[in-house]
């Protein structure tokens, strides 16, 4: 196997265990850590990308840091909502806002 | 030698990566969760270096471990009194499997799509330097660099309000 496709496979190891944690936690903060997991996932593939093949290895770098830049805005923003969830409805469950009420 | 260490760390940091993630998704208590997270980054920071972009591994330990991790342990801390008990639940064996067979399908469905149709690729990896960096930042992708210092913006303006509006509510 070549080192780029080595490092895709790790990419998506995490990606895999992102979308698992994803999906099987119960609170809002495991879910935002599994989403972390997945966007460096993405980094990791495409500064991977960007270091092994013949394209210009400084636009991918410049693409992962937007990708931190954004997972911090992201991750700001669900800290407010977590908190605002957790004061309206007493838990930072995923299970619990769901519940409507006519 | 010099090709057979770097194999050996590459393995070393994949199980670092791969082993923290788990972790993180596995652990019944978030703190410890958060710490399987941190293992993670660093591990992606390590396979970063050997990639040859040591810029990119110092912001990641920089951005990720620095801030992200202290604002989901704020998180945690602020919602502290019932995160624990979410977890500590019994497990629907149901969801877990759905879960695992979600993931795993995605990611192989792309891992297999990767080898097969895999780009030419170069092995060796030249490093790029920060003041590369900046120019392609200030030159050709101005308008990016502009716009996520705004959306940094509106994001902690709207969290500061979201949490802010509530607050007074009460």
């Amino acid at each position: 196997m070549s080192a780029l496709a080595l490092y895709q496979m790790v990419a998506f190891g995490l990606l895999a265990v992102g979308l698992f944690g994803l999906f099987s936690r119960a609170s809002l903060v495991g879910m935002l850590i599994s989403v972390e997991l997945m966007l460096n996932g993405a980094g990791l593939a495409v500064v991977a990308a960007g270091q092994l093949t013949p394209m210009p290895g400084e636009l991918s770098q410049a693409t992962a840091l937007f990708i931190m830049g954004l997972a911090a805005a992201e991750s700001t923003l669900v800290l407010a909502i977590v908190y605002v969830v957790r004061k309206r409805f007493g838990s930072a469950s995923s299970v619990t806002p769901s519940e409507l009420k006519g | 030698m010099k090709e057979l260490v770097v194999q050996a760390s590459f393995a070393l940091y994949a199980v670092i990566t791969l082993g923290g993630a788990v972790w993180a998704v596995t652990a019944k208590s978030l703190v410890r969760a958060l710490l399987g997270l941190t293992i993670s980054l660093m591990g992606v920071a390590a396979l970063y270096v050997l990639i040859a972009a040591p810029f990119v591994a110092l912001m990641q330990i920089l951005i990720y471990v620095g801030a992200v991790v202290v604002l989901i342990f704020f998180a945690i801390m602020l919602t502290r009194a019932q995160s624990e008990d979410e977890e500590a639940g019994p497990r629907d064996i149901r969801k877990l499997m759905w879960s695992g067979a979600t993931g795993l399908g995605t990611a192989g469905l792309l891992a297999a799509a990767c080898l097969r149709h895999g780009p030419a690729i170069s092995e060796t990896a030249g490093e790029i330097s920060p003041a590369e960096l900046g120019q392609v930042f200030l030159g050709p992708y101005v308008l990016g660099f502009e716009v996520i210092s705004v959306v940094l913006f509106a994001a902690m303006a709207g969290a500061v309000l979201l949490a802010f509006e509530r607050r007074k509510e009460r």
